[in-house]
C-alpha cells in the first residue's frame, strides 16, 4: 500500500491561489465572480522602478522598453504605464488628448515639464509615477490566454535584460501566487526531510537503541507516505496548508509506538526471562486500550478541521486523521509483531540504560517531588500563569494578507511595501453599480462615493468612471465656466461625453470601468493598508453610503473574499474547537466512566487553549490560514498525555499505599514516555521553523507552546490536581488506599503545620520507590 | 499596392453608415451616421460625421482631417453642452468611434508606411497575397500591428481581406470586404460593407453604408468646424 501509494506522490501538484482555499459558493466569491464576468479579472502584475529620481533619460528609457515589451506581450491585457497615460487638455477651444509623454525629456527644462504633467494628471499621479518621483509603476493585467507561469516567465526575461540605474521590482497577486508555489514546493521537499531527522534523532536520544528507535520510525514512514500519496490519489493539491499534513503526521505517528517501546524498555529492565508472547501481552496489556483512546481523541480533534470552511483545512483534517488512523492500527498491530521478533531465541534485545543515567526519570523524579509537596501551589501558580497569558486573547488579532506570508526582506514584501506606500496598492476592492449609468444623479452619486473612499483610511487609489467624466469637463469647459470639473446635469450630455471618449481614446479604456451597454459601473478601489479590519470597514461603509443609490450595488474584490476568508476561519476555529472539545469530552467521560473525568480530563486542554490565544495576542501573531489549524493539532495530540497519566495513575492508585505512592510511580513509568511522546512531537513540528512562509514559521512555534502546555498541565498540573481535589472516577476502583486514608490525612494537616516534616516525608517516598531501580517497592 | 490604393481613392461620397458592434458575449450596439466624405490630391481625406441614432447622441457631429503625412485633426460638437472641441491625436492606430476598425483602417493609408512585399503564394490562385510590414518601429507603435496581409483579387485588385498581426506575430484582426460598389464615371470602388473581427477578445464590428451617392458636389466648406453644430 505505501509503495503504491508512494509512485504517486511525484505527481502531486501545487495549487498557490488563495481564492481556492475558499468554497466557490461563498458569497463574496460568487460576487466577485460576477464583478470579474463583467469587468475582467482584476489580478495585475506590478512593475517597479526605483531610483533617486527616476527622471532620467535612462531610467525613462528602461520603463519605455518594458512598457512596450508588455504592452505587445501575449498574455498580458491592459497594461498602464508613463507612457500609456494619457493628458486630456482644454486650450483654446481644443482638447487635446495626447500621450503623457511622447518623447524622452532631453533637458532639465522638458524633465521638470514633465515632471509638471504627471503631478497635474490624477491618472498618472501616484499611478504610474509616485509623487516623490523615486518610483515609476508598470501595471499589466493577467489574461487567461496564456498559462500565468508563461506569462510571468516572459515578464522576468524582459526585466533581466535591463541594464539600467533604476532597481526593478516586481509584485501583485500574479507573483505572489507564483512565489508561493515556489516555497510550498520547497517547503513540500525540505520539511519533510527535516521533520524526519529531527524526529530520528529525537527517538534516538530518547530510546537509545536503533531497534526501539526504528519500531516508531517505521510506523512513522509508512503512515506519511501512505498519506502523501492520498493526496494526489483524491484529486487534491498542495497548498501552503497541505503541507502541514505530513508534518502532523510526522510528528504524532509515533506516540503510540512510544509508549509500546518504552513499556518494553521497562520490562526488559526487570530482566525477567520471559518468551516473546509474555512480553507482547505485557507489553499491550496495559497499553492497548489508553494508546486506543488516545489514537481515538487525536482523531476525533483532527477530524474537528472537517468544520472548518476553508477547503484546505478540511483536507488536512482528513489526510491527517487518515494518517493517525493507520499509524494507529499498525502501532497495535505491526509494533507488538515487531516486539515479538525481538524476543525469539538468538534476538535477545541490549538491555536499556540504567533509571540513574536516564534524564528524562532524573528530572520527572525533581517534578514528582514537588507536586506531591506542594500541589495546592502548583495549582495556585499554574492558575495564575494561565490567567495572565490568557490576557492576550483581547489583542488577538486575524490576518489573511497574503503578504504578510513572507518575511519582511522577501522581495514580494518589498516591492508590496513600495506599491502600497506609493503606488496607492496591489488589492483591490471591486464595486460594481448595476444602472442607467448615464443618469446624472446616478453619475452624481458614484462621484460621490469616489472622492468619499479617496479621503476613507487604508485607501491608496480609486479608479471611476466619474473621473473621467469630470476629467473630460475639464477639458470641455474653461475653468471659470459652470459645469467645469463637474458632473454634466443631463443624460444625453453624458452619453455624448462617453461617445467623444470613444472617439479620443481606446475603448479598452473604458472597459475596467463600465461594461459595452452602459449598465454597469466598475469602481476599483486600491488598498494602501490591507488589513482586514480597515478592509472590513470599508466594505460596512460602501455598504451603509449606497443604501439608497438609484441602482443595486455589490461589493467584491480580492480583499473582500479575504474579509470572508477571515470570517470563515473565525468559524471554523470556533467549530472545529467545539466539535473537538466535545468529542474528546465524551470520549474521556468513555475512558473514564464519568462525566466530572470527561471534564477534569479537558482542563489541560481548555488550559492550552487559551495559553495559546494569549501568547498570540501578546506577542501579536495573528490567527491566519494556517494557525486556525493550531487548536484542533492541539486538542488532537495534546489530549493523549493527560489520557495516558490519568490512566497510568488511576491503574498503580490500585496497587499503592499512597496516592503519592502511585503519582510517583506514574512518573517514573508513564511519565517518561509521556515526556519523550511530547518532545518528539514538538522536535517533529519545529521542522516548520525552516519554512518559507512566516505563517508557517509561527504555527511552528505556536504548536510547540501549544503542545508544551499541554504536556506541563498533564505531568505537572493534572497529578497536583489529583492530589488536591482527589477526583472520584479516579479512585472510583480503589482498594487499599482506604485504609491509608487517615494516615494522609495527617500528612496534609501536618503540611499546613510542619511543611519540612512532611517533605522529608514524601521526598523519602519518591525516593524509595525511584531507587528500586525497576523493582516494585 | 499603389494602384490597389488608388481605386479606393474614392473621391467624393455621401452616405449613411450604420456601425453595428457585437461583444463576444453577443451584445449589440449600433450608430446610425450620416458620412460626408472628400479626397483631395495630397492625400488628405476630410469627413464630416453626424449621429442620427441613437437618440441620446443624435445631433453629436464630427469633423476629421485625416492628413497624409501630418498627425490627424479632429473636431467634436457635443450637442448637449452645446460645445465644439478639436481633438488632435497621433496614434493612427486608434480605435475608430470604439470600434474593431482603426481610424486608419478607415482611411487608405499611405504605403511609405510600408515594406511591401509579395508573399510565396502570391498569385499562384487568383488572389494577390501581399506583406505590409511597418517601416520602423515608431510606425508599428503608431498603427498597433507588427505586420498585415492583404488579400487583392487579382485581375481588379480589389481588396478582398486583410489579416493583421500582433507583436508576437499572432493574427489579431481580421478585415473582410462583404460588398463594394462601383464609382460612377470613374475607375475605382468604394467598400460599402467591411467587417472587421478580432479574434482575441471575440468582437466583431460591421460598417455597412447606404443611399451612397458618389457624384455628389461637395463643397469644401462642409468642412468647417462651425458646420458642426448645424
Amino acid at each position: 500500500m505505501a509503495a503504491g501509494l508512494g509512485l504517486l506522490i511525484p505527481s502531486s501538484e501545487t495549487d498557490p491561489d488563495i481564492r481556492n482555499y475558499i468554497p466557490r459558493n461563498l458569497p463574496s466569491r460568487v460576487t466577485n465572480d460576477s464583478i470579474e464576468k463583467e469587468f475582467g479579472v482584476q489580478d495585475m502584475i506590478i512593475v517597479l522602478f526605483t531610483d533617486t529620481t527616476i527622471l532620467k533619460p535612462g531610467d525613462l528609457g528602461q520603463v519605455k522598453e518594458v512598457d512596450r515589451a508588455l504592452s505587445r506581450m501575449e498574455g498580458i491585457g491592459m497594461v498602464n504605464s508613463l507612457y500609456t497615460a494619457r493628458k486630456i487638455e482644454g486650450s483654446e477651444g481644443m482638447m487635446v488628448v495626447d500621450p503623457l509623454i511622447d518623447r524622452i525629456p532631453e533637458n532639465a527644462e522638458e524633465m521638470e515639464s514633465l515632471k509638471r504633467d504627471i503631478l497635474a494628471n490624477r491618472f498618472a499621479r501616484d499611478i504610474v509615477v509616485a509623487s516623490d518621483m523615486t518610483a515609476a509603476a508598470i501595471t499589466g493585467t493577467i489574461t487567461a490566454n496564456v498559462p500565468e507561469y508563461e506569462t510571468l516567465n516572459r515578464v522576468d526575461s524582459v526585466i533581466a535584460a535591463q541594464h539600467g540605474d533604476a532597481q526593478i521590482l516586481t509584485g501583485g497577486l500574479p507573483y505572489i501566487r507564483q512565489f508561493i508555489t515556489g516555497d510550498v514546493n520547497h517547503d513540500a521537499m525540505i520539511l519533510i526531510p527535516i521533520a524526519l531527522l529531527i524526529m530520528l534523532t529525537v527517538l534516538k536520544l530518547s530510546l537509545g537503541d536503533w531497534r526501539s528507535v526504528l519500531i516508531p520510525f517505521s510506523v512513522v514512514i509508512l503512515s506519511t507516505v501512505i498519506t502523501l500519496g492520498m493526496i494526489p490519489l483524491l484529486g487534491w493539491k498542495f497548498s501552503i496548508i497541505m503541507c502541514l499534513a505530513p508534518i502532523i503526521l510526522i510528528s504524532v505517528a509515533n506516540n503510540y509506538g512510544i509508549y509500546l517501546v518504552s513499556r518494553h524498555q521497562e520490562l526488559s529492565r526487570s530482566d525477567l526471562p520471559v518468551t516473546g508472547k509474555e512480553m507482547v501481552r505485557s507489553v499491550t496489556g496495559s497499553l492497548n486500550m489508553p494508546i486506543l483512546f488516545s489514537g481515538l481523541t487525536t482523531i476525533a480533534g483532527l477530524l474537528g478541521l472537517l468544520t472548518h470552511s476553508i477547503i484546505p483545512a478540511r483536507q488536512v483534517g482528513i489526510l491527517s486523521a487518515a494518517g493517525v488512523t493507520l499509524a494507529l492500527a499498525m502501532s497495535l498491530l505491526l509494533i507488538p509483531a515487531l516486539i515479538y521478533m525481538q524476543h525469539t531465541p538468538g534476538r535477545k534485545p541490549r538491555p536499556p540504560r540504567s533509571e540513574k543515567n536516564d534524564l528524562i526519570i532524573r528530572a520527572l523524579a525533581g517534578i514528582s517531588s514537588l507536586v506531591i509537596r506542594r500541589p495546592g501551589r502548583v495549582l495556585l501558580v499554574s492558575l495564575v500563569l494561565t490567567l495572565l497569558m490568557g490576557t492576550g486573547i483581547v489583542f488577538l488579532r486575524i490576518d489573511t494578507n497574503q503578504e504578510n506570508f513572507f518575511p519582511h526582506k522577501h522581495p514580494v514584501r518589498q516591492a508590496s511595501e513600495i506599491i502600497n506606500s506609493k503606488f496607492g496598492g496591489s488589492q483591490t476592492i471591486s464595486v460594481m453599480i448595476s444602472g442607467d449609468i448615464k443618469d446624472p444623479i446616478l453619475m452624481q452619486r458614484i462621484d460621490d462615493l469616489t472622492q468619499h473612499l479617496k479621503g476613507s483610511e487604508g485607501v491608496g487609489g480609486v479608479f471611476s468612471i466619474s473621473d473621467v467624466v469630470r476629467e473630460m469637463s475639464m477639458a470641455l469647459y474653461e475653468p471659470a465656466e459652470e459645469g467645469y470639473d463637474m458632473i454634466p446635469a443631463s443624460s444625453a450630455a453624458i452619453a455624448q461625453m462617453f461617445e467623444l471618449y470613444n472617439m479620443s481614446g481606446d475603448p479598452d479604456d473604458f472597459k475596467q470601468l463600465m461594461n459595452f451597454e452602459n449598465t454597469k459601473a466598475h469602481l476599483l478601489v486600491r488598498l494602501s493598508k490591507p488589513d482586514n479590519k480597515i478592509v472590513r470597514d470599508l466594505r460596512d461603509d460602501i455598504k451603509s453610503y449606497t443604501a439608497d443609490f438609484p441602482a443595486r450595488v455589490t461589493t467584491g474584490g480580492y480583499a473582500i473574499i479575504m474579509i470572508d476568508f477571515a470570517q470563515k476561519i473565525i468559524n471554523g476555529q470556533v467549530s472545529s474547537l467545539v466539535f473537538a472539545l466535545i468529542t474528546v469530552l465524551i470520549l474521556l467521560a468513555v475512558i473514564f466512566r464519568s462525566l466530572k473525568g470527561g471534564l477534569i480530563g479537558s482542563i489541560p486542554l481548555a488550559a492550552s487553549i487559551i495559553i495559546q490565544f494569549g501568547v498570540m495576542g501578546l506577542t501579536g501573531v495573528a490567527i491566519d490560514a494556517a494557525t486556525a489549524l493550531l487548536s484542533s493539532i492541539m486538542i488532537g495530540v495534546g489530549v493523549d498525555f493527560t489520557i495516558q497519566f490519568l490512566w497510568r495513575y488511576k491503574t498503580e492508585l490500585t496497587k499503592a499505599e499512597t496516592r503519592q505512592e502511585a503519582i510517583s510511580e506514574t512518573y517514573r513509568t508513564t511519565g517518561r514516555s509521556i515526556v519523550i511522546n511530547g518532545m518528539s512531537v514538538m522536535a517533529g513540528f519545529s521542522a516548520t521553523f525552516f519554512s518559507g512562509f512566516l505563517s508557517i514559521r509561527f504555527f511552528g512555534y505556536l504548536t510547540l507552546l501549544a503542545i508544551g502546555s499541554c504536556l506541563i498541565y498533564a505531568i505537572i498540573v493534572m497529578p497536583a490536581f489529583m492530589l488536591w481535589f482527589k477526583p472520584g472516577f479516579i479512585e472510583a476502583n480503589l482498594k487499599r488506599i482506604n485504609k491509608n486514608n487517615k494516615e494522609n490525612e495527617k500528612n496534609v494537616i501536618s503540611i499546613a503545620s510542619d511543611t519540612g516534616s512532611v517533605t522529608a516525608g514524601y521526598i523519602g517516598t519518591a525516593v524509595r520507590s525511584r531507587t528500586a531501580d525497576g523493582q516494585e517497592s | 499596392m499603389d494602384k490597389s490604393r488608388d481605386l479606393t481613392m474614392s473621391g467624393n461620397i455621401q452616405s449613411t453608415v450604420t456601425l453595428t458592434i457585437t461583444e463576444k458575449s453577443g451584445s449589440v450596439r449600433s450608430r446610425k451616421l450620416n458620412m460626408i466624405t472628400k479626397s483631395y490630391d495630397d492625400g488628405t481625406i476630410k469627413r464630416m460625421v453626424k449621429f442620427l441614432d441613437p437618440a441620446d447622441v443624435r445631433g453629436t457631429a464630427m469633423l476629421i482631417v485625416d492628413s497624409k503625412d501630418a498627425q490627424d485633426d479632429m473636431w467634436i460638437y457635443l450637442p448637449a453642452l452645446k460645445k465644439t472641441r478639436r481633438i488632435v491625436s497621433t496614434e493612427k492606430g486608434k480605435s475608430f468611434m470604439s470600434s474593431e476598425f482603426s481610424n486608419a483602417d478607415m482611411s487608405s493609408g499611405s504605403n511609405t508606411d510600408f515594406i511591401i512585399r509579395h508573399l510565396p503564394e502570391s498569385g499562384k490562385t487568383d488572389t494577390w497575397i501581399i506583406e505590409n510590414v511597418p517601416v520602423s518601429d515608431e510606425k508599428a507603435d503608431e498603427y498597433g500591428f507588427s505586420k498585415k496581409v492583404t488579400y487583392l483579387e487579382k485581375g481588379s485588385l480589389k481588396t478582398k481581406k486583410i489579416d493583421f498581426y500582433n507583436f508576437d506575430g499572432e493574427m489579431f484582426k481580421t478585415i473582410e470586404i462583404l460588398a463594394t460598389q462601383p464609382l460612377t464615371g470613374k475607375e475605382g470602388y468604394v467598400m460599402t460593407d467591411m467587417l472587421a473581427r478580432n479574434h482575441l477578445n471575440g468582437r466583431s464590428s460591421r460598417v455597412k453604408f447606404d443611399q451612397v451617392n458618389t457624384t455628389a458636389s461637395i463643397p469644401d466648406n462642409t468642412f468647417l468646424a462651425d458646420n458642426l453644430a448645424r
